[in-house]
């Protein structure tokens, strides 16, 4: 995978089973996001294959049924408030089986209660990114794809999520990947820690090795 | 943290896009007053659309005989000519620069990956801008046929109905076949580039066919005989084929709209949408610095040494090596500078002093505006412009030269071109242009250093409704480049330039952007 005449990933062979959870680290422009959006089709590896959930990425209605991502903040709708926007997400997804949590459950969840009736766009960056979070748990997908998660969210916060994907989303049945720079979160979820440098997963003594 | 988790039944109803438009439909919190602005908006655009055309569209019921007695006329049915064809490409490179297929932002994000059917979702998009070509396409047809007017030989009284009706269709038929082509290589770069190019070629060729139609008449004489030989069946045909290719293309669009790529529509989508509130909030500035960023992202560049310049110019030489490295729209806004010579004698049939003054003002924003990209940027970002550690005021003077420059080189050919085809006449309006420069420049510097714009800022009520500060704010731009330009404007009006004229301006210009100078530095500090 190359932009111009730059190599950002090379050479990567990464599988990632059933209810795993994986965290892609490593330094700033090493390829993290990039792998993300090669895993879901927005760009086409130049040589290798992709295969999710059995199969080529296919941008149709049966692979975003399984498959969500979150890569940058949504733009979002004026009129629509916090409790609205997550119904409208559930309403985009029916009806499908799959583990997902209420609107009401979420918003409790991600200490959004005393702006639930607020539009998103008067939320501070931590809170949209909290909704964002919660939008995508809203969704009943087979896999989730996380591009820094942590970012914006205060400590205490991002403790509680790291739980919440371990002992909710990966423990029905779900499988993440996300790309962190915060080890911490990344152990607190449970996650198998895939290290990348210079385009390439690294060898070390914690590489893959899943955190127990 | 516990929660428990649910599983959606099977049950539940089938969400359909329609659904969904109706959720959102429901939800949308828009009161009267928000459709009373947009109605009255649109009536008023009717209103001066319908003035601005009149004049043209007269054409279609001048008589066969009293056609080309006059060069100015022949001049013209080729300047207009040439307009035409110029706003159609301009109207398609504007389209692809949006999408052409768009979403509402806010759309892409939510609907967009989503199992919900991607031809539903993209329906609505797809419609409107069918609607949009539709409308500008049969208008543009009429004008085309406008432009020939006095030259199409009529059998009976008047100009036969059936004519027009296909000139609109013939019209429609070509824009609708465009955008869809358009919309079908949206998702390759290469189509999207050949396209591009396309258009400006075409764009190039018919202005310079229209400027040099005012000079010599073998070209008159060689269009108006094709609008002679204009015959029912030439409108037949012409309707008939741009209805096959519009049909064929949107077939094909149809086809591709159920596997659309997500991604290309989620950063077209993105794109559209900040380009369509900054032009809403008339922020020109941040609409050349989205373009910019469009360009240049992705994009490999070889670093070079910074030149070693004072500190303020050092920090103002960002915009020079930016422009160095990409001169594609300065080359394109130099060839625009024909506009003016073209504006007058294709709408009303001779120059106006009014329209060509509009046009030279207007152009030499564009210009000048490409100047003050890193002026914008700096200004939306408080705590870059602290971190430049350097005097704002000198920035600001530094940041003053390019835009300065560009205007008066661009002032300077527009008017030579005026000259040249002789709507205008002595070598001092080129001087003048010259020197009109820094006035405009200190009206596009105001308006690049607005502050940030907040939408929710209320301004003094009138029938359009609460007017937001930032249109005033706009407004005073355009002011204070008037107030730099006035010498160069009088003139116009007046027809008559003398060396005194040319003093004035250069008095103008530099006192009016001194004055804002120095006024923006006391307020910067």
């Amino acid at each position: 995978m190359a932009y111009g005449d730059v190599v950002v990933l090379d050479d990567v062979d990464l599988t990632v089973a059933a209810g795993e959870i994986v965290a892609l680290t490593g330094v700033n422009g090493v390829g993290k996001s990039t792998l993300l959006t090669c895993i879901v089709g927005f760009r086409r590896p130049a040589a290798g294959t992709v295969s999710v959930l059995g199969g080529p990425p296919r941008d149709n209605a049966e692979f975003w049924r399984s498959v969500a991502i979150v890569a940058d903040q949504p733009t979002w709708y004026p009129g629509l408030t916090v409790r609205e926007l997550l119904e409208l997400v559930r309403m985009t997804h029916r009806p499908l089986r799959g583990w997902c949590l209420p609107a009401d459950e979420l918003i409790e969840l991600f200490g959004l209660s005393a702006r639930a009736d607020a539009s998103p766009l008067s939320l501070s960056s931590g809170q949209r990114q909290r909704l964002s979070l919660a939008a995508a748990l809203a969704r009943p997908t087979r896999l989730l794809l996380l591009d820094e998660p942590e970012q914006s969210l205060d400590a205490g916060f991002r403790q509680e999520l790291a739980t919440l994907l371990r002992e909710q989303y990966a423990a029905n049945g779900g499988t993440l990947v996300m790309a962190t720079h915060d080890h911490d979160f990344a152990m607190t979820a449970g996650a198998r820690i895939v290290p990348l440098a210079e385009g390439r997963i690294a060898e070390g003594p914690n590489a893959e090795e899943p955190v127990p | 943290m516990t929660a428990e988790p649910a599983t959606i039944a099977d049950e539940a109803a089938p969400a359909s896009v329609a659904a969904v438009r109706s959720f959102l439909s429901k939800h949308r919190r828009r009161s009267w007053v928000d459709l009373y602005v947009v109605g009255f908006a649109l009536v008023i655009v009717g209103i001066y659309s319908a003035n601005f055309l009149a004049t043209p569209l007269s054409r279609l019921s001048h008589p066969a005989t009293h056609a080309a007695a006059t060069h100015a006329a022949a001049t013209q049915a080729v300047a207009g000519a040439g307009l035409v064809i110029g706003v159609g490409v301009g109207l398609l490179l504007l389209a692809q620069a949006l999408g052409p297929l768009a979403l509402s932002p806010a759309d892409a994000s939510w609907l967009l990956l989503t199992p919900l059917d991607r031809r539903n979702v993209l329906r609505r998009a797809a419609l409107s801008i069918a609607g949009l070509a539709t409308v500008a396409g049969a208008l543009l047809g009429v004008l085309g046929l406008a432009m020939a007017g006095p030259y199409l030989r009529l059998t009976g009284s008047g100009l036969p109905g059936s004519w027009l009706f296909l000139s609109a269709v013939a019209g429609a038929g070509c824009c609708l076949a465009a955008v869809a082509g358009a919309a079908l290589a949206q998702p390759q770069e290469r189509p999207r580039a050949i396209i591009r190019a396309a258009c400006v070629t075409v764009a190039v060729a018919a202005m310079a066919g229209a400027v040099a139609g005012e000079r010599w008449s073998a070209i008159t004489r060689a269009v108006t005989a094709v609008f002679g030989g204009l015959s029912t069946p030439v409108f037949d045909t012409a309707a008939l084929i741009a209805l096959v290719l519009a049909a064929v293309a949107w077939l094909l669009l149809w086809r591709r709209l159920a596997s659309f790529p997500a991604s290309v529509l989620r950063s077209d989508s993105a794109r559209s949408g900040r380009a369509l509130l900054a032009a809403q909030y008339l922020n020109f500035s941040l609409l050349f610095w989205i373009a910019e960023d469009n360009h240049w992202r992705g994009r490999l560049l070889r670093s070079r040494p910074w030149p070693k310049l004072p500190p303020a110019l050092a920090l103002a030489w960002a915009d020079w090596r930016r422009l160095g490295r990409r001169p594609g729209p300065l080359v394109i806004l130099a060839v625009g500078a024909v506009l003016p010579a073209l504006l007058g004698a294709a709408v009303t049939g001779r120059a106006r002093a009014d329209l060509i003054a509009v046009g030279l003002i207007l152009g030499a924003f564009a210009v000048g505006t490409q100047g003050t990209t890193a002026t914008k940027r700096d200004q939306d970002d408080p705590a870059l412009l602290r971190l430049l550690g350097v005097n704002q005021g000198q920035a600001l003077v530094a940041r003053a030269v390019l835009p300065s420059l560009l205007t008066s080189c661009w002032l300077a050919i527009a008017l030579t071109v005026l000259c040249a085809v002789g709507t205008l006449s002595g070598w001092l309006w080129p001087l003048l242009g010259l020197a009109a420069g820094p006035g405009v420049a200190a009206g596009i510097l105001r308006m690049a250093r607005t502050a940030r714009i907040n939408p929710a800022d209320r301004g003094p009520d009138t029938p359009m409704g609460n007017t937001p500060p930032w249109v005033v704010s706009r407004m005073l731009s355009v002011i204070v480049a008037l107030i730099g330009t006035a010498p160069l404007v009088g003139a116009l009006l007046k027809g008559d330039v003398h060396a005194s004229t040319a003093i004035d301006q250069c008095a103008a210009s530099v006192i009016v952007l001194w004055v804002y100078l120095m006024i923006a530095r006391a307020m910067s500090r």
